[in-house]
């Protein structure tokens, strides 16, 4: 867990060109999370520190959106998806590839003349399409009712805090002339480490795809054109970023 | 929907279950069983809403009780109030006694009497002129605290923090020469961070900013600051660093 290297809040003023009333200001509006404040006792005193990979991103990220409107927004946006009004239109989750007529009905029991689903749909839309591929119908199934059951214990609201990674494995088991495989799901941080005789077959980070939607995809009546426009802007530039597989 | 909103009126003792109301005055003793959505919010008397509530304002002149969250446009109190869960608002006043077990937030907090918070207080704006208790963190763009009582937060930050002793009125000297509530008229906290840092009768473990200003009465453990410090000599300031 402390692999994550930390960096210190002067590190980051300084690093970044921010003031402190910037970064209290996002800390404020929500788009720096809780859980990203780390506090330890230095021989300075009590100092804040942060994981340096994500806080130099999304700091840069923040920057990016100059006016005020717009961070206002993308506020809301986060705000909104708590409160579970904000909504992902199907043409966005076609344009990324997260689009599947045949997973939307069968996971989400949506169907596909619906213009948008909802950030939890988008969100399990958004995982099983990375696992498309590689993985069976039973397995998809197993994915998609594994996140069925974590949700109803916050799992939107308690993952992009303490992070966390769906794994999918696969173990032979082998006895005389039988042999079967059996598929395991399993919710696990991303250090998690499984026996040298399971296969990883897929990892999907899942704070990436959430905060894909939050930041990319998800609109609000009243915000729609803005993160409309953000998303526009991101689409090309990010790529597929909830499909790095970091190890 | 529904345009046609009931209002409702308690002037004797009375209850009232919840729901979706136009504006709701409780003048003498009243409760709202149930979550409340109301326009607007009156209570005079004693009131209490056992559940959540939301409302266009809310005012509060008597004593008030909200067992739930609260969320409002604003928010008026110059009697009593107590709220166990957090508030969501826009403009807080409150010139009585509030007191949230949960996180506040506003645009504007201005706080004339006494506020205690559970959690956290946020505001764009916040202005104090009496005492407060805050478990959390006390942030915003603008703080500006006139030091009349005990004032605590665990931690503040924001761009400008300005806090001033007890104004220079007859009766705050008088207190300051005979030592009465000595030490007990202060802001106590344990950190302390802004771009510009104004302080008067405060005690900090850690204060860092860019421009700093320790004022009488302060004492600090250390100072950290990146472009200028100004220390009065009735402060103590144990250490300092330029970064």
């Amino acid at each position: 867990m402390e692999e994550e290297r930390l960096i210190s809040k002067k590190e980051v003023l300084e690093e970044m060109g921010i003031s402190y009333g910037q970064l209290y200001r996002w800390k404020r509006k929500g788009l720096i999370p809780e859980g990203w404040f780390v506090r330890r006792s230095t021989f300075t005193g009590q100092e804040t520190f942060f994981p340096r990979e994500k806080i130099l991103e999304r700091v840069a990220r923040i920057k990016d959106m100059k006016d005020e409107h717009a961070l206002d927004d993308l506020a809301q946006l986060i705000a909104a998806h708590v409160n579970g009004k904000l909504e992902v239109k199907l043409a966005k989750l076609k344009r990324v590839g997260w689009f599947d007529a045949d997973l939307l009905r069968s996971c989400c029991g949506a169907s596909t003349s619906q213009e948008a689903v909802s950030v939890w749909q988008a969100f399990v839309l958004g995982v099983l399409s990375r696992l498309r591929q590689s993985a069976r119908d039973e397995e998809i199934d197993l994915v998609r009712r594994t996140l069925e059951q974590e949700r109803g214990k916050g799992l939107l609201d308690r993952m992009s805090e303490n992070g966390a990674r769906l794994y999918l494995l696969r173990k032979s088991v082998a006895g005389g002339a039988i042999s079967a495989q059996v598929s395991v799901v399993a919710l696990a941080e991303e250090s998690a480490v499984f026996d040298p005789e399971i296969e990883i077959v897929e990892s999907v980070d899942l704070p990436s795809v959430l905060q894909r939607i939050q930041l990319e995809l998800a609109s609000d009546g009243r915000v729609g054109r803005d993160a409309e426009r953000m998303g526009a802007e991101k689409d090309r530039p990010t790529g597929e970023k909830g499909e790095e597989v970091k190890r | 929907m529904s345009d046609e909103r009931k209002s409702v009126s308690i002037s004797g003792a009375g209850k009232l279950g919840g729901g979706e109301y136009g504006r709701v005055t409780i003048s003498g003793s009243g409760k709202v069983d149930g979550d409340l959505v109301a326009e607007e919010l009156r209570i005079s008397g004693s009131g209490k809403v056992s559940g959540r509530t939301e409302a266009g304002q809310i005012t509060v002149s008597g004593s008030a009780r909200f067992d739930g969250d609260v969320v409002a446009e604003e928010i008026r109190v110059s009697g009593s109030t107590r709220v166990d869960g957090g508030v969501e608002t826009k403009e807080l006043t409150c010139s009585g006694s509030f007191r949230a077990g949960g996180h506040v937030s506003a645009e504007y907090l201005k706080a004339t009497g006494s506020l205690g918070v559970g959690g956290d207080a946020e505001a764009d704006i916040f202005r104090a002129s009496g005492g407060f208790d805050i478990d959390g963190l006390l942030s915003a763009d603008k703080i500006e605290i006139h030091i009349g009582g005990r004032c605590r937060a665990r931690e503040i930050g924001g761009e400008r923090i300005e806090v001033r002793r007890a104004g220079g009125s007859l009766l705050a000297g008088l207190v300051r020469i005979l030592g009465v509530g000595a030490g007990v008229s202060r802001l106590e906290t344990t950190l302390i961070e802004a771009d510009q840092i104004v302080l008067e009768d405060t005690t900090a473990d850690v204060v860092r900013g860019k421009e700093v200003e320790i004022g009488p009465g302060c004492r600090i453990g250390t100072v950290e600051y990146s472009e200028a410090l100004k220390v009065h000599e009735d402060a103590e300031v144990k250490e300092r660093k330029k970064r």
